[in-house]
This record gives structure tokens, C-alpha cells and sequence, in this order.
């Protein structure tokens, strides 16, 4: 197949010959970022939290005004919760994941410096935290029973003097000690608080997307037990099947230990349900990016097909000349066919050029990560087919002309 | 001759039904597509008072300890409740009020209806006459009430629906947290968007439902909301007047725009006193920014909006080029006819006018379309769990630009193709069929 | 009416020239009925196109009803050409999109000439040419003779001053060649002017007078018919022999 001649036909035609070139570069871009965008999105969507997730459930609860037995009341909660058939564990905390407001301190790892390490999330554990959200610990241990504070004592400045303990994840413990084993490191919590590891998780999200990617599992662990008006979060453990049932029956629990609370119906639910209102919007997008892709390849080759077909009926009585001169079917579609490949290569390079670009522009405004090179032979892969599909129609309609139509001189 | 030029494009098209259609619909997609992800941004994006919005400024000062400190950085976002009440006691703008977000318990008095938790903002008496706030019974309460305490609130709209049954509740007492107050004003229906006095808060959400004074929530200890940002030890209780925590929203109304340099300067000194008395550590280092400057500052529109705003243009510029395509072919498949046409005695210009005005067809076919199309998007738009769904709904103006935006675009979409049709040699197409 | 002087006309491409006029002098009066022969290859396409001011020419100068054409802008041509000449193809050209009034109405429109008396000339011209009854037909319904016609109709319903036919005959058989000439006949003696380009002889031998167009130039053989046969290979063995 002489390529020369096709292009120089080309040439001839560089209208329409550049706007499918066109065409087709814009898509490849567009499509090459839409694409990695849909897998950020759907990689944070399917992320490890590293709870257990479809056994957990989470009341979220209030007093109405202040509350002068709150430590009282939580332990009672806690103590009628645990008792309820079907529970395994019940435990109450400062903050979930999922959600979009969180605890943060700065932290540093030596007492002079001037600008912290980092902002990891504080979850306020009582004894049945580890348990209830099923974390694995991958080094040192849990927490031991003399380790554990009120966190209103704490709070208000009833000075330990003890170093507190605390457990990180494992992300957390690689950015702080990195190559060594973090148990037994210690760090300053806020301005002046020393802070020993005692142990660390392999997996904890914090709740919200604070901090970006590099930052989801910054989160540690203190042994101050909170009370259920600090972030009012009830969260309990059972079988996957008993989870509607435990959650009405912690609910109506609750309710009974003393009617001057409230109770967050629109926050009361399953950890799979928060989980899922949560990654709506990353959802939402990767489905838009998907119907953006698909709708783009729709047009691209509807513009193929239309302008392919205004080149076939053009080119008829070239065709039938052809044909007369002794061209086979198979010899003219493969022209029509090597013609839109050779298109296609320019407009997917053009594509691969303005791909780079775009990225480029994301990274800096969006905090998008660098397009990764395989990308580009997908978006390429996909649009030589595209074409090729596209094309085929018109090709073989033009391979069905008739070498008589070359004598026909109207 | 438009007429005409109308009728034979409205015959083109009936005699290519299916070439037709697919140029509407690539049009149609793009207009969709277009108009969807810019009404969402334009929601977003607007001036949320706009009458005022360049003579309302917030203010931030840096009372941060040394420790972090780097020159020339953003001061903290919020002020410390300090730093609040002293600028509020000297009064030097025309207006101005300190605020937070809050959530408290309602207990409506009536039968029936349960206690229920509601969002709350505690702020001080120019908070309504600043921001003009729209009332529909009474007003917001007086500096006197501030100074004094008073167990006064302002419900908003939908509170007051759901507590009073909507009637003119002034006068009556209503049960927040574990006092009593007395109602004195109703918001009316106001949204504005985005929520720009409280960039800590959900920013495009509703109306906080109850609105209190600041002293009387302090003086009761209800329950705050929004971000704290402590930098040393706040022994216990970080919302107690001197504590190191930054919390509270601080905004003035000066008389003009041009008031804000002096303020500045006022501002500075009020700094330069504060680290004289050894409280500030840091060298003075403040912000002024209106309304407009602190969303941009912000950068308020969500990531994933602007995202789809770019994408919806990228839709619509291939949709474009497609259209280029298929018109070049529909205009050049007719040579033969172009050139009977100019043979029998029409000029270039006027085969040029008969182009566009088939391609402006197409272009309004599609818009229609594509109208239909960005209502079914805003409605998609408007199922997500984002705060600011409701608010995507196609206005006149908007409605109006859909078919602009169509005509223009299918129109810009047909000069190269009606160019090249005009350039169509009479002599030459007559002879060779 | 028709006054063409020394009008010459290049074709330049990177590599050749090709003269296709060369000094081409030729004149129509008002009325006349002048049948242009040649063979093929000797410019009367060429002619045809720039007396229809379809091209433009390289050297010369034209008259068209007095008026100079050379320096008008491609807006004053298509003014000229809609008012003053009517066109009729060998390939019929009709829009197949529209019916026949419709085809009519083209040039009339162009010129901005109100509805009503759009009409009237319209169903004038066709009852003219023998369709007064299928004004809403479209061309394909109709036989090659009958297209050809209805092509006359257009070209006359703006009135105008200077007919041009290209082949007119060429795509019909003989009994509608035969009814179109008389129709062409009858509208000369009326008033009109008619050039006719024509390679058929017999055709040459119905008008009035003769031209020959050969290797861009022509030659009048204004006399009788008979006699015009024998001219012509006079002529013709006088350019074999140069």
C-alpha cells in the first residue's frame, strides 16, 4: 500500500482532512485525562478504610444543652448497648470515616522545630476501639488498661505528667521513622505534650479528605476515652444480617437512658451507607467522565462516517475507474481504510501532545497526580479502532462501485 | 431572501433526514452538555449580595505564637473571640458584627412535635442591617440586647414553619437547649449563595435555622461549630476569652470601597498595640478583603465543578468541529446545484447567506434539543447528595443564552463551509455532472 | 448585444499554458440566431462560459448589451448575468429538490421581484414552454424533452435579453430534439437573442448564421446552410494544412 499517493489525495482535501485530524486529537486528549480521572476516582471510592465495614453501625447522638453526668451517661450507654443480643462490640469515639468534619493536631518530631511535621487526625479511643472497628495491629500492642484518660480530665487540664501513648498507622509511622519500627519513637503532640508510639495499625482512614491523597491515613489513636457529647458517635459491631435490627434496637436504647437527648436520624445508619454517601461525588464524577467518554466517541465517529461518506461519493467515478483499471474489492477497501489509519496517527499524535497539556494544566490548578504513561497507548488504541469501525461502512461502499461507472461520462 | 433561504434549508432537510439529524443531535449534545456544567458554575460563582458586596470586608488578623511563623504567609482565617470583642467595642467601621456557627436543641412547645437539632449561628446585633437581611416578622435585636445577654432569637423561615406553623411568631417564647427565649424576628426566605459569611461552615447549604446572640450563647454554653485552630494551651475550655484559638468571623461595612485602606491602617495599629502589650508574637500581618476577593481567595467553587465546566466546553468544541465536517460535506455534495445557482445569477454573498442561514437552522433545531437536554442535566445534577444541588435550575437569562449560545456556535461552525461553497466556480461544476 | 473583441483567455498552471481563446472576435446583433460550431477542444466551452460572464478572460475586451464587462466585481457579474441572460444546459440542470415552479422562481429571486409578479411570469413562462399544468411536478417525474423545456422556462421567465444554449439537443433523442428547436425558433421570433453552442451540423444549419470556433479564433459563415457544410471543410482543411 503506497502511503505517498494517499497523502498527497490528502493534501487536496486538507479541509476536511484537517478537521478529522482535529477532531480526533481532541478527543484523544479529553479521553487520556477523562480516563485517568475515572480511575482516581473510582481507586478512592474502593480505598481500604480499614474497618470492618459491613459489620459496623453508627448512632450519632446529642444532649440537649449541657449535660452535667455526661462520663456517667456514656458508660451507662455503653454498658446497655453491650448488653443488646446480637452485639459484639460497642465502643464510643470522638469521629468516624466518612464524614466531612474531623480532630486534627499538628505534631513534631522534636520540641524546637518550627513548622510541624504534620496534621494527623486524632481519634479519642475508650478500651473497646480496636475491637470494634476490627484494626489489625501490625506492631507493638493495644492500649492498657492504666493507659486510658477521661478526655474531660484531660481536656481540662488536669496535667498527667505521664508521657501519653498513642498508636499510628503504618503510613503515619513510615513518614515519621521511615525504615525503622516506630514502636517505642516518641513525638510532640501540639507545642509541649510528649507522645510515645505504643503500636501500629495497617490500615485507618481519617474522616475527611483533609490534607489530600498523601494524608488519608494520617490518623493516631489516644487512649482518652471521650463522652458521647464529644462528637456524640455510638458505634457498634454485630453480624452483616443484624445490622438494621441491632441499629433500631441501640436507637431505642439510647432513647430510654433519658429523654433530654437527641438523636441524629440523618446520621444514624450503617457504616456501608455512610461509606456510600460519602464517595458520592467522586462517583457521580467518574460516571459523568464515563458518559463524556462515551458521548465524544459517539460524535468522533459520526464525523468519520459523515465525512468518509462525502469522500466515497466524491471519488466515485475515481473508484469505478479504478476498478475498471483492474483494483480488487479487498485493494479498495484497504485504501479507504489506510487512508483514515494515516489520519488517525496524526490526530493521535496531535492528541498525545494536547493530553500532556491538559494534565499539565490540572496538575498545577487541581492537584491532579501526572498523567502515567500508559494512558497514552490506551487513548491512541481506542481511537485507531474507533476509526478503523467507523470508516468501514463507507469503505465498503465504496469497494460496491461498479467499474462501470467509469465509462459513464454524466 | 432570509425566508426563502429558510424554506429551501427547511427542504434539505426533510430530503436528508438522517445527515440532519445527526447534526442537530451532535449540537444538541454539546448545548447540553455546555449549558448544564455552566448553570451549576454560574450558580456557584455569583455575587451572593451583590448590591453591597464591595463595601463588606472580612477581616484577619495573625495573633499566632513565633512558633511556625513564616514572613509574608496568610495570617490565621478566623479571629480569636479577644481580638472579636475588641474590635466590635471600638466600632470603627459603619457597621460591623462577629459570628460562628452553632448547633443547639429546639424543643417546639407544642404537642406532638420532638426536640430536634438545629443549626445555629451566634452573632451580634448588626449582623442583619449589614447584610440586609430580608425579615418577615420583626426585626434582629439591639446592641443593648448584646450587651445585656438577652435570651432574644431570630428564627429563620423554615423554623418558624415548622415551630409556628408559619404565623408571626414575634413575642413568643420558644425552648433552646434549656432556656427559654423570646422570639423577635423571622428571616424571610434568603439563600445566599455561596453561605459567604462563614467559610468553615457547609458553604452552599441552607440558612442556619436560629440565629442568637453571641454574649447570651457564650453566657449558656451552647455548643459551637465550624473549624477551631488552637496554637497553645487553651486550658480546657477553648471558647473562654483569652484562650489561644482562633474561631470567630469578624466582618465590617465601611461607607465605600475606598474606606478600606484606612481601615487597613487601623487594623495594623490595633496589631502593633496588641504585640506592644505582649499578647502578638508575630510581626503584624493583616488581611481586608470583601466579599468577592475572600470567595475567590477561598477558591469556593469545588474543584469538580470548574472540572466539568472545562469538560463541557471540550464536549462542545468537538461537537463543533463535527459540525464543520458534516456541513462541509452537506454544502459541497451540492456543488452541482450551487453552481446552477450562481450561473442563473446569484452572487458569492448571497450563496455565503444561504449557508449560514441552513447552518443557523440546524443550529436552532439543535438548541431546542439541547434545551431539553440541560433541563434532563440539571436534573441529574439536582439528585446528588451535594449541598448545592437544589440550587441547579435553568433561570430566563440562562435559558435565553442556550439558544444564543446554539445559533452562534452552529453558525461560527458554518463560515468555513459556506466560505468554501461560495467559492464554488459556476463554469466549471455545469459541465461535468 | 454580443460583442466580443480580440477577447483572449489563458489557463496558467505551474508547469503550462494553455491558450484557450486567442484573440476571439465575435459579434451578435440584437435577434439574431447564432449557432456556434467547432470541434471539440477549440474553445467553445471557453467562449460560452465568458459570454454567460460564467469565467472571466485574460485580454480582449466584451460588450454585453453595451455594457463593458471587463472590471465589474463578481456582484455586478451575477447582477448582469441574472437580468440579461438565460441559460440552457445540456444536462438540463434543473434542482431536483424542487418542483418546477420553484426552479422557475431561482433567478426571480435573486432579483428581489415581488411575490405576485414572481407568479405570473412563472406560469407565463411554462404555459410558454408547453407546461402550464405540471407546475408542482419535480423533475424526475418528467421525460428528458419535458426537463429540457421546463429549463427553458426558467431561462425565460426573468425576460431576458440574451439566450444561451450549450448542447441543448445533446441529451435527447430526436423527436424531442426536434420539439425543442421549434420552441427556440419560436422565441427568437419573438424577439430574443439566441447563441447556440452545437457540434450536430443540423442543428448549425437552423439558425440564422454561423460562427466557427476553431483553435480559439473564430470564423462568420454567415450564408446559407447548404453551403456552410462545404465552408466548413474548407476551413477545416485550411487549419490542417497551416
Amino acid at each position: 500500500m503506497e502511503i505517498r499517493p494517499i497523502l498527497s489525495t490528502l493534501m487536496r482535501h486538507k479541509t476536511a482532512a484537517a478537521l478529522i485530524v482535529l477532531e480526533i486529537a481532541l478527543t484523544c486528549a479529553i479521553i487520556c485525562n477523562a480516563l485517568f480521572m475515572i480511575s482516581d476516582r473510582v481507586a478512592q471510592v474502593q480505598e481500604v478504610s480499614g474497618l470492618v465495614e459491613n459489620e459496623l453501625v453508627r448512632v450519632q447522638i446529642t444532649s440537649i444543652g449541657r449535660d452535667p453526668d455526661e462520663d456517667a451517661r456514656t458508660r451507662s450507654d455503653l454498658a446497655a448497648l453491650r448488653a443488646l443480643p446480637g452485639v459484639k462490640e460497642a465502643t464510643v469515639v470522638n469521629q468516624v470515616p466518612f464524614v466531612n468534619s474531623s480532630w486534627n493536631s499538628s505534631i513534631r518530631l522534636s520540641q524546637d522545630q518550627q513548622r510541624p511535621t504534620m496534621t494527623p487526625t486524632m481519634y479519642m479511643a475508650e478500651e473497646r476501639f480496636l475491637e470494634t472497628f476490627g484494626l489489625k495491629l501490625v506492631a507493638g500492642r493495644g492500649f492498657e488498661a492504666d493507659e486510658f484518660r477521661d478526655a474531660s480530665a484531660v481536656m481540662s487540664g488536669a496535667g498527667t505528667g505521664d508521657v501519653a501513648a498513642a498508636i499510628i498507622t503504618r503510613t503515619m509511622a513510615e513518614r515519621l521513622f521511615p525504615g525503622e519500627s516506630a514502636v517505642g519513637k516518641t513525638f510532640y503532640n501540639g507545642p509541649d505534650v510528649l507522645v510515645r508510639v505504643v503500636g501500629v495499625v495497617e490500615h485507618l482512614v481519617r474522616p475527611s479528605q483533609m490534607g489530600g491523597p498523601t494524608a488519608r491515613e494520617y490518623s493516631m489513636i489516644f487512649p482518652t476515652r471521650p463522652h458521647y457529647n464529644l462528637g456524640g458517635n455510638y458505634v457498634i459491631r454485630t453480624d452483616p444480617e443484624r445490622r438494621q435490627e441491632v441499629l433500631d434496637a441501640a436507637v431505642r436504647t439510647l432513647r430510654a437512658n433519658g429523654t433530654d437527648r437527641i438523636i441524629l436520624d440523618e446520621n444514624t445508619m450503617t457504616f456501608e451507607e455512610l461509606r456510600d454517601r460519602f464517595y458520592q461525588g467522586p462517583r457521580s464524577m467518574a460516571w459523568l467522565l464515563g458518559i463524556v467518554c462515551v458521548g465524544l466517541l459517539v460524535i468522533t465517529a459520526l464525523g468519520i462516517i459523515g465525512l468518509a461518506s462525502f469522500w466515497v461519493q466524491q471519488r466515485t467515478k475515481q473508484i469505478g475507474v479504478r476498478r475498471a483499471l483492474g483494483a480488487t474489492k479487498g485493494q479498495i477497501l484497504a485504501y479507504f481504510q489506510t487512508e483514515n489509519f494515516l489520519l488517525a496517527t496524526i490526530g493521535i499524535v496531535l492528541g498525545m501532545l494536547a493530553a500532556y497539556g491538559i494534565n499539565q494544566v490540572l496538575m498545577s490548578k487541581y492537584e491532579l497526580a501526572r498523567l502515567p504513561a500508559y494512558y497514552l497507548p490506551i487513548g491512541a488504541t481506542a481511537l485507531w479502532l474507533l476509526g478503523q469501525v467507523s470508516v468501514l461502512g463507507p469503505a465498503r461502499r465504496a469497494a460496491s462501485v461498479p467499474p462501470a461507472i467509469a465509462t459513464r461520462s454524466v | 431572501m432570509f425566508g426563502y433561504y429558510l424554506n429551501l434549508a427547511l427542504r434539505s432537510f426533510r430530503r436528508n433526514r438522517v445527515l440532519t439529524a445527526l447534526m442537530v443531535l451532535a449540537i444538541a449534545l454539546g448545548i447540553g452538555a455546555c449549558m448544564t456544567t455552566l448553570t451549576v458554575f454560574r450558580v456557584l460563582s455569583g455575587d451572593p449580595i451583590p448590591h453591597k458586596s464591595d463595601r463588606l470586608f472580612y477581616v484577619q488578623l495573625d495573633p499566632a505564637s513565633m512558633q511556625g511563623y513564616n514572613p509574608g504567609e496568610e495570617p490565621a482565617g478566623q479571629v480569636t473571640r479577644l481580638d472579636a470583642e475588641a474590635l466590635l467595642a471600638e466600632k470603627r467601621g459603619l457597621r460591623q458584627a462577629l459570628m460562628t456557627g452553632g448547633g443547639v436543641s429546639v424543643t417546639p412547645g407544642q404537642e406532638g412535635l420532638p426536640p430536634y437539632l438545629a443549626g445555629a449561628r451566634y452573632t451580634s446585633a448588626d449582623f442583619f442591617p449589614m447584610f440586609d437581611t430580608p425579615m418577615l416578622y420583626g426585626n434582629g435585636w439591639s446592641a443593648e440586647q448584646d450587651q445585656a445577654r438577652a435570651r432574644v432569637a431570630v428564627l429563620s423561615k423554615a423554623t418558624n414553619d415548622r415551630v409556628f406553623g408559619g404565623a408571626n411568631s414575634v413575642g413568643q417564647q420558644l425552648r433552646i437547649d434549656q432556656a427559654d427565649f423570646t422570639v423577635v424576628g423571622v428571616v424571610d426566605d434568603w439563600r445566599p449563595t455561596p453561605r459567604f459569611y462563614d467559610m468553615y461552615s457547609d458553604r452552599y447549604g441552607e440558612l442556619e435555622e436560629v440565629f442568637l446572640p453571641f454574649t447570651t450563647s457564650r453566657d449558656l454554653e451552647m455548643g459551637r461549630s465550624g473549624s477551631m485552630d488552637c496554637w497553645g494551651d487553651s486550658q480546657g475550655d477553648s471558647t473562654q476569652p483569652n484562650a489561644p484559638c482562633t474561631w470567630i468571623q469578624y466582618w465590617v461595612e465601611l461607607e465605600s470601597p475606598a474606606a478600606a485602606g484606612a481601615y487597613r491602617d487601623y487594623l495594623m495599629n490595633y496589631s502593633d498595640q496588641q504585640r506592644a502589650a505582649g499578647r502578638y508574637e508575630r510581626p503584624s500581618n493583616v488581611r481586608l478583603r470583601n466579599v468577592m476577593e475572600l470567595l475567590e481567595h477561598n477558591r469556593v467553587v469545588p474543584n469538580d465543578v470548574v472540572m466539568q465546566l472545562w469538560l463541557g466546553f471540550g464536549f462542545l468544541l468537538v461537537c463543533l468541529l463535527n459540525t464543520v465536517g458534516l456541513l462541509l460535506a452537506k454544502f459541497l455534495r451540492r456543488s452541482g446545484e450551487i453552481g446552477v445557482r450562481r450561473a442563473l445569477g446569484a452572487s458569492r454573498s448571497e450563496i455565503f447567506k444561504q449557508c449560514l442561514v441552513e447552518a443557523g437552522t440546524i443550529g436552532l433545531a439543535g438548541g431546542i434539543i439541547g434545551l431539553g437536554l440541560s433541563l434532563l442535566g440539571l436534573w441529574a445534577v439536582r439528585q446528588q447528595p451535594a449541598s448545592y444541588a437544589e440550587l441547579a435550575r435553568l433561570d430566563p437569562g440562562m435559558l435565553l443564552l442556550t439558544f444564543l449560545l446554539a445559533i452562534a456556535a452552529s453558525v461560527l461552525a458554518g463560515l468555513l463551509p459556506a466560505w468554501r461553497a461560495m467559492q464554488v466556480a459556476p463554469a466549471l461544476q455545469l459541465k461535468s455532472q | 448585444m454580443l460583442d466580443m473583441r480580440q477577447v483572449a483567455k489563458v489557463y496558467r498552471t505551474e508547469l503550462v499554458e494553455t491558450h484557450a481563446l486567442r484573440s476571439l472576435d465575435l459579434h451578435v446583433g440584437e435577434g439574431e440566431f447564432v449557432a456556434v460550431t467547432g470541434p471539440s477542444g477549440s474553445g467553445k466551452t471557453t467562449f460560452l462560459n465568458i459570454a454567460g460572464l460564467l469565467e472571466t478572460f485574460t485580454g480582449g475586451d466584451y460588450l454585453l448589451d453595451g455594457v463593458n464587462v471587463k472590471g465589474l466585481n463578481d456582484n455586478q457579474r451575477s447582477r448582469l448575468r441574472n437580468e440579461k441572460i438565460g441559460f440552457i444546459f445540456q444536462g438540463f440542470n434543473l434542482i431536483p429538490d424542487l418542483n418546477l415552479f420553484d426552479n422557475c422562481d431561482v433567478p426571480l429571486r435573486y432579483r428581489r421581484m415581488p411575490a405576485n409578479e414572481r407568479k405570473i411570469r412563472i406560469e407565463e413562462a411554462l404555459s410558454q414552454v408547453g407546461l402550464g399544468s405540471r407546475l408542482k411536478h419535480y423533475p424526475a417525474e418528467l421525460s428528458g424533452g419535458q426537463q429540457q423545456r421546463a429549463a427553458i422556462a426558467r431561462a425565460l421567465a426573468g425576460s431576458p435579453r440574451l439566450l444561451l444554449a450549450d448542447e441543448p439537443t445533446g441529451n435527447l433523442d430526436s423527436q424531442m430534439a426536434r420539439s425543442v428547436m421549434e420552441l427556440l425558433e419560436d422565441i427568437n421570433s419573438r424577439g430574443t437573442t439566441i447563441v447556440m453552442v452545437t457540434h450536430d451540423p443540423e442543428l448549425a444549419a437552423r439558425a440564422q448564421r454561423n460562427v466557427h470556433i476553431v483553435d480559439g479564433m473564430a470564423t462568420d459563415l454567415s450564408v446559407a446552410p447548404g453551403l456552410a457544410r462545404a465552408a466548413h471543410a474548407d476551413i477545416a482543411a485550411a487549419s490542417a494544412e497551416a
